[in-house]
Parts: C-alpha cells; sequence; structure tokens
C-alpha cells in the first residue's frame, strides 16, 4: 500500500538523519533503544522530528509503547490513515481518541482529554 | 598554611585562534579578532546601532570533539568542551588515574545557550505551537548545561558548579575553584569560562543598553580601544577559556608541568548599580586589597595585572582609578595590559581567558599588547600600558573582572617557584 511505504520510508529517513547513519541500516524490527542506542532523551528528540514530518501531536500515554521502530510505522500509520481518507486534517490533530495503532490499542480506551468536545 | 592551588593546563577557544598556541601567537602579534557582522539575517542590520564583534568564524565542533560530544549541546558549552579537551590533554591529566568524585568541574557563563533559547522563543511567539517547542530546549538554556557536559565527558564526579554573575563569571570561577581545592572538597578542578551570545537578541540587547562600540563599524578592528580617548563601548565577543587546578601536592605527586599558582581570590558587591561601578573606584580597589591579602603578596610584589578594560568610557577610567589607590607609584611600574581589545569582551569567558593570559605571562614574561591605544587618555594613564608588546619578568599577576549586577572579582596568580 503506498501509504504504509510511505510512512514507513519517512520515518525510516528521519531516524537515519537523527542517527546520521544510512537507512538501509534501519529496519522496523530494530529496537529503539537496545539496536539503535537511543536513550529516553533521544527518543523524544526523534518522536519530536516525526511529529513534525507527519504534522502529529502524539500524547504522553502513547509513548510507552513505541519501543521498536516497527511500532512508531504502525503507530503512525494509525494516526495518519483516518487523515488522509477523510477531508479534513481534524482526525490527526485531535488525540488519540480513535486511535487503532497497536501500541496505543494496548492501553485501555483513552479517556478523553478535559477538552474533548465529546465530553 | 592553607593548600596551595598550580595551574596545570590550559585551552583556548578564541577569535583569534582555537587552541592555546595560536591564540597566544596572535596574543602576542597584535593581531584583531573583531569583524563585521555579516548578518543577522532576518533581521535587518541597519536595526543595530553596533555591527561589530570578535566572533569565532567557521567553528565546527565535530573538528575537534568526538562525534556526537557536541550535538545536544549550544554553542557555548561546545566551546566549554573543546577548550577543556585542550586543557586536560595539555595538563596530561588522566581521568583514570583519579578519583572520579576529587575531581569537579566550575564553569562560569553569562548568558547561556542563547542560540537555541532565542531561536524556540521566536518560533512560538510567531508560530504560536506550543507542542513544536524543542525537547531539548530546556536541558540547552539551563544555565547549567556545559559544566554538565564536560563532566559527562570525563566522567568528573566532584562538585559541580555554573557561576553566572555576566562579565566576572569566569573569574569567580576561578576563584571558587581555588576554593574547593583548598577547601580539600576537590583534588583539581575543571575551570572552564564561556559564552557565545552574539545572537539577534543578546546582541540587540546590548544595543539598546548602550554599551556596545558604535562609532567604528566601517573599521572593526579598531573598535576595541580599551584606555584610549577614542573609545565609545565595548565590542562583544565569543569564546570560551579552560585552566585545570590542582593541589601543589596532587600535581607535584603526578609530576604535572605547572603554569603558575592561583594564590589569591576576593569577591564583593558594590550593593551600588546594576550596570555601572562607582565612580570614585574604591570599591574596585577593595576588591583588589582583598585578592592581595589572601594571596599574602603586598602591592609592592605586583608586577602585572590583566585588566577588566572592557573599553567603556566609565569602567576604563574607573578601574585606572582604582589601580593607582591601590598602588599609590608602583602604579605606573606595573605592566597591564587588555585581553578585550584582541578578542572584544567575551562576557563569562572573559575571566578565563585573563586566567590564560596571566599564566603564559607569568611563564614567559611576555605581555601581549594593548591594541589602538592610539591617543591614551590622561584619565587611564598607567605608564606600562603600551600599544607594543613587552617583555618583563613578572613574578605576580592581578586579574580584574568587573561583572553587571555591581559584581566585582579579583584574582592572584603567582609564578612557581622551585
Amino acid at each position: 500500500m503506498a501509504t504504509t511505504t510511505d510512512v514507513s520510508s519517512k520515518i525510516i529517513q528521519a531516524l537515519a538523519e537523527y542517527l546520521k547513519r544510512d537507512a538501509s541500516s534501519i529496519t522496523p524490527t530494530h529496537h529503539l533503544r537496545e539496536d539503535l542506542g537511543l536513550d529516553s532523551m533521544a527518543v523524544i528528540e526523534m518522536l519530536y522530528r516525526i511529529e513534525e514530518v507527519f504534522n502529529l501531536q502524539i500524547p504522553d500515554q502513547d509513548l510507552v509503547g513505541l519501543t521498536t521502530v516497527g511500532h512508531v510505522i504502525a503507530y503512525v500509520e494509525g494516526r495518519v490513515a483516518p487523515a488522509s481518507t477523510k477531508t479534513a486534517a481534524k482526525g490527526a490533530a485531535k488525540p488519540s481518541a480513535k486511535t487503532p495503532a497497536k501500541p496505543a490499542a494496548k492501553k485501555p480506551a483513552a479517556k478523553p482529554s478535559p477538552k474533548s468536545k465529546k465530553a | 598554611m592553607s593548600t596551595r592551588v598550580v595551574i596545570t593546563g590550559l585551552g583556548v577557544v578564541s577569535p583569534i585562534g582555537i587552541g592555546v598556541p595560536q591564540f597566544w601567537k596572535a596574543a602576542l602579534e597584535g593581531r584583531s579578532g573583531i569583524s563585521a557582522i555579516p548578518s543577522f539575517d532576518p533581521f535587518p542590520l541597519e536595526g543595530y546601532r553596533s555591527r561589530i564583534a570578535g566572533r569565532i568564524v567557521d567553528f565546527s565542533p565535530d573538528q575537534y570533539l568526538p562525534a556526537g560530544q557536541g550535538d545536544r549541546v549550544d554553542r557555548y558549552a561546545q566551546f566549554a568542551l573543546v577548550a577543556a579537551k585542550e586543557a586536560l590533554a595539555d595538563a596530561d591529566f588522566k581521568m583514570e588515574r583519579e578519583n572520579p568524585h576529587r575531581v569537579g568541574v566550575i564553569v562560569g557563563a553569562g548568558m547561556g545557550g542563547m542560540v537555541m533559547g532565542e531561536r524556540e522563543i521566536t518560533q512560538l511567539y510567531e508560530q504560536k505551537r506550543p507542542h513544536r517547542v524543542h525537547p531539548n530546549f530546556i536541558p540547552v538554556i539551563t544555565l547549567n548545561s556545559a559544566s554538565g557536559i564536560v563532566a559527562m565527558a570525563y566522567g568528573a564526579k566532584g562538585p559541580n558548579l555554573t557561576i553566572s554573575t555576566a562579565c566576572s563569571s569566569s573569574a569567580h570561577a576561578l576563584g571558587q575553584a581555588m576554593h574547593a581545592i583548598r577547601a580539600g572538597t576537590a583534588d583539581a578542578v575543571i575551570v572552564v569560562g564561556a559564552d557565545a551570545s552574539i545572537t539577534p537578541l543578546v546582541f540587540a540587547g546590548f544595543c539598546s543598553l548602550r554599551a556596545l562600540s558604535t562609532k567604528y563599524n566601517a573599521a572593526p578592528e579598531k573598535a576595541s580601544r580599551p584606555f584610549d580617548r577614542g573609545r565609545d563601548g565595548f565590542v562583544m565577543g565569543e569564546g570560551a577559556g579552560a585552566l585545570i587546578l590542582e593541589s601543589l601536592a596532587h600535581a607535584k605527586k603526578r609530576k604535572a608541568r605547572m603554569y603558575a599558582e592561583v594564590a589569591g581570590y576576593a569577591a564583593t558587591s558594590e550593593a551600588h548599580h546594576m550596570v555601572t561601578p562607582r565612580e570614585d573606584g574604591e570599591e574596585v580597589a577593595t576588591t583588589m586589597r582583598l585578592a592581595l591579602k589572601d594571596a599574602g603578596v603586598t602591592p609592592a610584589q605586583v608586577d602585572y595585572i590583566n585588566a577588566h578594560a572592557t573599553s567603556t568610557t566609565v569602567g576604563d577610567a574607573v578601574e585606572v582609578k582604582a589601580i593607582r589607590l591601590v598602588f599609590k607609584s608602583r602604579a605606573d611600574k606595573l605592566a597591564v595590559n587588555a585581553t578585550k581589545s584582541l578578542v572584544g569582551h567575551t562576557l563569562g569567558a572573559a575571566g578565563s581567558l585573563a586566567g590564560v593570559v596571566s599564566a603564559l605571562t607569568l611563564t614567559s614574561g611576555q605581555i601581549h599588547p594593548t591594541l589602538n591605544l592610539d591617543d591614551p587618555d590622561p584619565a587611564c594613564a598607567l605608564a606600562g600600558l603600551s600599544k607594543d608588546q613587552q617583555t618583563r619578568k613578572a613574578k605576580v599577576a592581578l586579574i580584574n573582572a568587573f561583572g553587571f549586577g555591581s559584581n566585582n572579582a579579583a584574582v592572584v596568580l603567582k609564578a612557581v617557584s622551585s
């Protein structure tokens, strides 16, 4: 699927730039900490870049499950897919209320934020 | 008898050279590091009254540091890392041979991480996207980022402190390091002074304060002219200086080469005014007297003064007045120079660069020239000031450093006698 490839390659590209290494040396199975050597601060910096690339805001509660490159790809795919099919970008901008991504789904359905219109 | 403290290593990042040999050669040759600021893009340069500075051009941390070491810190902390690396190598100081908890790091910094600081502030206010503030913003602008990264780079686990007293920051860092070693809380301290804030907002702030030279935008190398009648404000510089301080016993035990002894220090407040000194010079004089007393030397024993001398109308004259109060007729027998005439005012780095210069002066007997002393101001007249290099055997050096916030420091160095 074009979108999937697109998300995956953009993330790997962003990681490669951040780590100053070749994109071909990074695979979805790589663990961010053990394999790529990212400490907690580095993971946050890397996600900051990915937020910019995909115009996302990743809520704190979603960070927990993001431990491999594949997790990050799946998470971002889950976040951007609805936005690309719907007309507006509202879905992407809204916190993870309807995020289908695996890592986030492990957690109980995110509580609506205090500011959520649905509340 | 209190523990004696000596300097065993030096490091410099300056507008006239990165590395002590390059810096010292340029200093003795009287080379100016002041140049035109090419741009403050996207801000119009015409909006700045002063358009010159002592800039370090084409600095690349990767040229001097292990890959990635300087990636997460601001420019001033990169300077600090480079200077500290040189000083440690110069001292042949190997951390693996030390008890890490006995090695401290004390950094003097006036402004800190303003490159990233300004960028993030600007972006936030322009774009109004709080979630896009960089995750490293806080660790970078926190003023102890340089002392933190230097300690991490070498595994120094002793006292890790940052002193921020504007323009006198690293003179205090030197003095406080001496105290830490005297008190027995460290065997050695990596002392660094660093600043790199020739940035659109900070520079504009100094312009607005009417502190900077504005008459010499077309002739940058003429602008920093301490003690000259034509002086009209300081020229901002950037850089870092580093000194390895050790107890004499520790230095002797490892057979270290010693540049000089840090023999005395005084810290005072004028409790007077945020940015101007007391014009009678009494408080500056008191600071010098206290430092000499701490060092156990009399004014008659002093040979050389590395003056604070920023090239401001009031500051330079007050300093000379104070020197006359302390030294009386001896004042005209002292060799005096102004390092800021070469590199501009490097703010938090200034005291450490003065320390490096003074250590080299004591070991070499060479007094670097004071640039642009073309028409000496009678209010600043001292016989031992010269636009030329002087050769003079010096055994005791005095460093003056004054900072915004009504803050004074003086440090006394002594030649090491065997």
